[in-house]
C-alpha cells in the first residue's frame, strides 16, 4: 500500500508574475499533469526541505496544473524565489471541490477579492469549457490597487469576450491609469444587484469581504443554499488525520474546502 | 475456559514473547508505562499505565520519507515507514485503553484515507487486555458505557480471579497467541463471575453530545479556560489524542520528512501563514478540545474521544480535566 504522505516530484514549467506578491506556477511531472482535480480542489505542495503547504488549484491545462500563490510566509516566500525547472513536490487532489453537477443550468455570480479569485478561476474556466451546461456568468472582483489584480489577461480580455459572461472589476484605491470603478466589492455587488432567481453566488476572498458579501447577498434575497464559499485552514496532512483543520465534526481538507452557507451555518463559527 | 495460575504468569509471558516483542506495564521512577518485558519487570496496579499505548501505533516521531537534493532538485530516495512492521504484543491494556485503540483505529483506518504506517503497526500488533477488578481513584470509564470486566476490541482478555486469571481468546489472532501458550494454561476451575469494581467518581456522559452540540456559544467556555496553562500534558497523556505535525529535518543535501505528536492546546496548531488563527486564544482551544472529544468525534465516528482513563485528572496542573468538564456540562442550563 502506498504511503499517502509522499509527494510526487514535479517541476516548475512556467512562472507568471501576477502582482508584486502573487505568482502563478505551472507544474508538470515527468508523466505530464500530476492529476486531474475538480475545480476548487486542493493540492499539497512541498519544497524540500523548506516545508509543505496546502494550496487551491487555480487552473489546469492538458499537461499541467496551475497555482496562484501569494507570498505570506516561509514556504510561499521560498516558492517565490524558485525558478523555472525547480523541483516541487505535489500530492493530492484533496477536498470536495465545487459541486459542478449541481451548478448545471444555473446562472453563476462569482464574487472574489484579492487572491481569493484563484479557486473561483478554476470554476469559471471550467464553466467556460463546458459552456452549454451553465447559464450567465457574472464575475465581480476587487483588489486593493490595480497592481494587486490577479489574472489580468482573463479579467480584461478572455472573460469579457466569453459568451454570456460579464466582468466587473473594482479597486479599493485607484492609480493614475485606472479607469474602472473604485470601491469595495460588497458595494459593487449591491449596486449590480443580481436577482437571486435561478442563481448561485460563489464567493472567496479576505474574511472581512466575505462577511459583508454574505450580508449583502442575504439582503438581496439569496437563500443559504444559493451561496457557496471556500474556507482556508492550516493543514498538515490533507487526509483527515492530523486533526487541525476541523470545523466542528467536519474536516476542511476532506469535507471542504467548499461549503454552502447553509452547511456553514450548521457548523461552529470558527474561521 | 483456559486458566492461568498466578505462578504461571512468567511462563505465560515467555510464551507470548516467543511470538513477538512483548510490551508490559512497568513502573519507572516518574510513573508507569509499557516497556519490553524483562524477567520480573511486570508491575500490575489498578488503573491504566500513566503513558498510554498509542506510541506503539503512532510513534511520538515517525519518519515518512527520505529525500536527496541533487543538481536537478530534490528526489525522494526512500519511502518510510516499511510496509510491514515488527510483530508486537501489548500485554496488560486496561479496557479503557483497548477502547482508546478503537478510537485511533477509526481515525487512521476509516474515514476516507488509510494511514499505511498506522495500519502496518496495528496489523502487526496483538492486544492482550486485563480486566479491572479494582478501579483507580481517577477511573471513570463507566461514564462512557465501558465495562471494566470486558474489552471487546482485544485479541485476548485476562480476567483476574482468586489465584489466577481466566483467559479468553476473542479473535483469531488471540487464538493463535494462546495456541503457543497451551503448555502453561490449565482448565478453568468452577468460579463465580466477579462483581464490577467500585468507582469513586460519579460521572456520566449520557446525553452530553447532543447537549454540547447546542453549546458552542455557551458562557461556560468564557470561564472554563481561564486556568488552563496551555501546557498540553492532557493531550500528551490522552490515549485517544492523535493529532500530529509534519516537519522536515534537513541535513544539507539530504533529509527526511517526519511527523510528530502535536497538541491542539498550542496556538501554532491552527496558526496560518499570514497570521490568521481560527482558534486564537485558550478559550477556543479548550472549547475545541472538549467538543472534539465529547461531541465532534461522536458525531463523525459514533465513538467518544474519551474513555475515562483518568490520566488528565492525575496530571493536569490546574484540574481542568475532562471529568470536571463533563460535570459542568451536565450542570449548566442550555438557555442563557
Ligand atoms: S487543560 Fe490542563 S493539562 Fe491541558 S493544557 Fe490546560 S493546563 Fe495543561
Ligand atoms: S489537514 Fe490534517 S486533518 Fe485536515
Amino acid at each position: 500500500m502506498s504511503n499517502p504522505y509522499v509527494p510526487v516530484i514535479a517541476r516548475i514549467e512556467r512562472i507568471i508574475e501576477e502582482t508584486p506578491d502573487v505568482k502563478t506556477f505551472h507544474l508538470v511531472t515527468a508523466a505530464g499533469k500530476p492529476f486531474a482535480p475538480r475545480p476548487g480542489q486542493l493540492a499539497m505542495l512541498s519544497l524540500l526541505p523548506v516545508g509543505e503547504g496546502m494550496f487551491s488549484v487555480s487552473g489546469q491545462g492538458e499537461a499541467h496544473l496551475e497555482f496562484a500563490i501569494k507570498k505570506v510566509g516561509q514556504l510561499t516566500t521560498a516558492l517565490h524565489e524558485a525558478e523555472v525547472g525547480q523541483a516541487v513536490g505535489i500530492r493530492g487532489p484533496y477536498g470536495n471541490g465545487f459541486p459542478v453537477e449541481e451548478l448545471q443550468g444555473k446562472d453563476l455570480v462569482f464574487i472574489g477579492g484579492g487572491i481569493g479569485l484563484a479557486p473561483l478561476r478554476s470554476l469559471i474556466n471550467y464553466c467556460l469549457a463546458h459552456r452549454p451546461d451553465y447559464g450567465e456568468l457574472l464575475i465581480i472582483y476587487g483588489a486593493r490597487t490595480p497592481a494587486d489584480l490577479v489574472f489580468k489577461e482573463e479579467l480584461f480580455r478572455h472573460w469579457p469576450q466569453a459568451p454570456g459572461t460579464a466582468v466587473h472589476v473594482t479597486v479599493d484605491a485607484g492609480d493614475a491609469g485606472w479607469q474602472g470603478p473604485v470601491g469595495l466589492v460588497p458595494a459593487l455587488l449591491e449596486q449590480l444587484n443580481p436577482r437571486p432567481q435561478g442563481k448561485v453566488a460563489i464567493t472567496c476572498g479576505p474574511p472581512v469581504m466575505i462577511k459583508f458579501v454574505l450580508q449583502a447577498l442575504e439582503r438581496m434575497g439569496y437563500r443559504d443554499d444559493q451561496v457557496i464559499t471556500t474556507l482556508e485552514r492550516r493543514m498538515k496532512c490533507g487526509l483527515g488525520k492530523c486533526g487541525r483543520c476541523n470545523l466542528g465534526s467536519k474536516y476542511v481538507c476532506l469535507d471542504g474546502p467548499v461549503f454552502t452557507l447553509g452547511q456553514l451555518k450548521a457548523l461552529p463559527a470558527e474561521y | 475456559m483456559p486458566w492461568l495460575k498466578d505462578e504461571a504468569m512468567p511462563a505465560f509471558l515467555a510464551a507470548l514473547q516467543s511470538q513477538g516483542r512483548l510490551w508490559v506495564p512497568v513502573e519507572e521512577e516518574w510513573g508507569s508505562c509499557l516497556a519490553v518485558w524483562e524477567e520480573k519487570s511486570l508491575r500490575l496496579t489498578p488503573g491504566p499505565t500513566l503513558l498510554a499505548a498509542k506510541g506503539l501505533f503512532l510513534p511520538q516521531t515517525e519518519k515518512l520519507f527520505h529525500y536527496r537534493v541533487e543538481a536537478e532538485g530534490a528526489v525522494i530516495s526512500e519511502s518510510e515507514p516499511p510496509a510491514a512492521a515488527a510483530r508486537q504484543i501489548v500485554f496488560g491494556l486496561r479496557p479503557c485503553d483497548v477502547a482508546a485503540v478503537a478510537v485511533m483505529d477509526k481515525v487512521f483506518l476509516d474515514g476516507g484515507y488509510v494511514d499505511c504506517a498506522y495500519r502496518a503497526r496495528r496489523e502487526a500488533s496483538a492486544l492482550v487486555a486485563l480486566a479491572c477488578r479494582e478501579a483507580a481513584p481517577t477511573c471513570f470509564c463507566r461514564a462512557f458505557g465501558l465495562d471494566p470486566l470486558a474489552a471487546p476490541g482485544a485479541d485476548v482478555l485476562l480476567l483476574p480471579l482468586e489465584g489466577g486469571y481466566l483467559v479468553r481468546a476473542q479473535t483469531a489472532k488471540g487464538e493463535e497467541l494462546l495456541a503457543q501458550a497451551q503448555g502453561v494454561l490449565a482448565q478453568e476451575p468452577a468460579l463465580d463471575w466477579p462483581a464490577p469494581p467500585a468507582f469513586l467518581l460519579e460521572v456520566t456522559a449520557a446525553g452530553v453530545p447532543a447537549k454540547l452540540a447546542a453549546m458552542f456559544d455557551h458562557p461556560l467556555w468564557d470561564n472554563l479556560y481561564q486556568k488552563c496553562l496551555g501546557c498540553g500534558i492532557c493531550t500528551y497523556l490522552c490515549p485517544t489524542c492523535y493529532c500530529f505535525d509534519v516537519q522536515s529535518a534537513d541535513r544539507g543535501t539530504e533529509g527526511y520528512r517526519y511527523r510528530c505528536w502535536d497538541s491542539c492546546m498550542f496556538p501554532e496548531y491552527t496558526l496560518m501563514a499570514g497570521g490568521h488563527n481560527p482558534r486564537p486564544t485558550k478559550k477556543e482551544r479548550v472549547r475545541n478540545r472538549f467538543l472534539h472529544k465529547l461531541c465532534y468525534l461522536p458525531e463523525r465516528f459514533g465513538v467518544f474521544g474519551c474513555v475515562g482513563c483518568g490520566r488528565c485528572l492525575l496530571k493536569c496542573p490546574v484540574n481542568l480535566d475532562i471529568a470536571a468538564v463533563l460535570k459542568k456540562v451536565q450542570e449548566v442550563g442550555t438557555h442563557v
